[in-house]
């Protein structure tokens, strides 16, 4: 059986509103598994509970009810951390701090020696493309940079499980695809990735298996290939073709017995676009 | 990437971890240039000292020590509530506490990491503010030793060497420093109690106003204690009250020591030690406080 780097059994989260006897549900007996390895995505619209159940996996937050465990250890004991590295939504890493010095700084705190720090503060920087920018203070850093210093940071301790809240919130089409990058890198080496996000095509993309959150609840989960195929209908794409071999293409599905739903040019998106004009 | 792998075993209490995050916070403060604040005491002290050009030798000193040592205290104490008091906010409001806290960091020695380092601060300031005041001293000192010298320099020598003795007696004395320790020990307290009410405070500014309020309760309630109990027929209530009182907010009058600098009198080691004691006891009361609340806090 593949092990699990993330199980959370019947968790329940409620905050009491200050001053009045009624409190406010934040997550209803949430239970999900995330096995080692893949790239789970979890999403809702806002204030749906994604980040309070990823804070609660993280031990930052203590459920009400029901329990939170990494690789088998319960997510309130601090060693648990061990196996984590997080990214928050929006971090505003020390400004006063170089992009070298940050991640010395958090290294330190995973208890690793100056001297293995050093070599691996590189190997950080190159990873993330951050290499030139070592030396100057993240005050001077743009949205895309802080989030890839950010990512470097989560990944000092070469976790196994990798916790990202929305990862590309604010930043330009590039650098989203730079950090969609590095997610599809992390899956390759074989880290967990588990992250939450409302950028849906991005999700589909790099994900193995997502869960959606809706007022608190479980509302939907799978494999994304599962949940997103259609049943009973087949999409083909070929290029060269004439518009006689379309019309032969439609007799053929009409006469056996199938029905054409659309036939039309294919399409790039919008940001493949984008990322062609922007990256010339 | 090649593996460097954290240790395998976590360890419950570590002393790099500490260590890191205190001089994370001692670097933030440093280049948030707090330390611009050391200019404004230099700046007291020559101010002052251009104003005592028309006292008298002892006078000059007695007021230069006065100042000097008031300003410490005062500015010691500005730098360790208003440091503290932003350092939990901002890092909530940064997400910075997350990322450190999503580490095998428990929070215990988060704050600790955090107290220490502006413990540190101040323990510079101390330091900086002190070799400015002794160093001011000294070349006071040096110009009266001087100037006596010149104006004295028919008389007898036991004269000569009496009125020399006298300044060198008024300058320096040796309770300068248990009474600057004691300075730096009230900042110790009032930085530990400002990271307490932080714990548990809605904003910065709120901790700001607070640990003042507290502060100034601190240097009244020995005043008002004792004319308490001199003036009424202090009943069960009232002792009990004053009990609770003294519980919460430490003496801090028992920390002005100053006066006594001043005057030149000796400070007993009892009473330094008494003090020094009162004041280390507070630090790691209200950081345990602190931890109390902060452990349970959600982020």
């Amino acid at each position: 059986m593949i092990e699990a780097a993330v199980v959370v059994t019947g968790v329940t989260k409620t905050f009491p509103v200050p001053f009045k006897r009624r409190s406010v549900l934040a997550v209803r007996d949430l239970s999900l598994r995330v096995d080692a390895g893949q790239v789970y995505g979890l999403l809702g619209p806002n204030g749906s509970g994604k980040s309070t159940t990823l804070k609660i996996i993280l031990g930052l937050v203590a459920p009400t009810r029901g329990k939170a465990e990494i690789f088998a250890r319960d997510s309130t004991e601090v060693a648990s951390r061990e196996a984590v590295g997080f990214l928050p939504e929006n971090p505003y890493f020390p400004k006063y701090l170089t992009g070298a010095e940050t991640l010395r700084f958090y290294g330190k705190l995973c208890g690793l020696s100056s001297r293995a720090l050093t070599k691996k503060i590189q190997e950080l920087l190159e990873l993330v493309g951050l290499t030139s920018a070592g030396d100057r203070r993240l005050g001077g850093y743009s949205k895309g940079m802080l989030q890839r210093i950010g990512l470097a940071q989560a990944l000092v301790n070469e976790p196994r499980l990798v916790v990202l809240d929305e990862p590309t919130a604010g930043v330009d089409p590039v650098g989203s695809r730079e950090i969609r990058d590095l997610i599809l890198d992390l899956k390759k080496r074989g880290i967990t990735v588990l992250l939450s996000s409302h950028l849906l095509d991005q999700v589909q993309e790099v994900c193995d298996r997502v869960g959606i959150l809706a007022n608190g609840e479980l509302v939907s989960e799978g494999a994304v290939n599962e949940l997103l195929a259609v049943e009973n209908q087949t999409e083909v794409v070929f290029e060269a073709g004439s518009e006689e071999l379309t019309r032969q293409i439609e007799a053929l599905i009409n006469t056996a017995g199938g029905r054409l739903i659309d036939c039309r040019k294919s399409r790039k998106t919008l940001e493949r676009l984008f990322l062609d004009v922007t990256l010339k | 990437m090649n593996p460097v792998r954290a240790g395998a075993s976590h360890k419950a209490f570590s002393l790099d971890r500490i260590a890191a995050i205190a001089s994370n916070t001692l670097t933030e403060l440093t280049r948030l240039k707090v330390f611009y604040v050391l200019l404004l005491f230099a700046c007291v002290l020559i101010g002052s000292s251009v104003l005592m050009a028309r006292l008298s030798f002892q006078q000059e000193f007695q007021v230069l020590k006065d100042i000097s040592l008031g300003a410490m205290s005062i500015f010691t104490s500005l730098l360790a509530i208003v440091a503290t008091a932003r350092m939990l906010p901002q890092d909530t409001e940064d997400r910075i506490v997350y990322t450190i806290l999503a580490k095998p960091v428990p929070r215990f020695e988060y704050l600790l990491g955090k107290l220490l380092g502006v413990l540190l601060l101040l323990a510079i300031s101390t330091l900086i503010m002190s070799a400015l005041f002794l160093a001011l001293l000294y070349s006071r000192e040096h110009a009266a030793l001087a100037a006596t010298n010149r104006q004295m320099a028919g008389l007898p020598q036991e004269q000569l060497h009496a009125a020399l003795q006298s300044i060198r007696d008024s300058t320096f004395n040796p309770d300068l420093l248990p009474g600057i320790s004691v300075i730096f020990l009230k900042a110790c307290l009032l930085a530990s109690l400002t990271i307490f009410i932080s714990t548990f405070a809605t904003s910065q500014i709120f901790t700001v106003v607070v640990t003042v309020f507290v502060y100034f309760i601190g240097h009244l309630q020995g005043t008002a204690r004792e004319f308490w109990l001199q003036g009424h027929s202090a009943g069960w209530l009232a002792r009990t009250f004053l009990a609770v009182v003294a519980l919460l907010f430490p003496d801090l009058q028992l920390f002005n020591l100053a006066d006594e600098v001043v005057a030149g009198a000796a400070i007993p080691l009892a009473i330094f030690l008494k003090t020094a004691a009162l004041g280390a006891f507070y630090t790691v009361i209200y950081l345990l406080f602190a931890t109390a609340i902060f452990s349970a806090k959600e982020l």
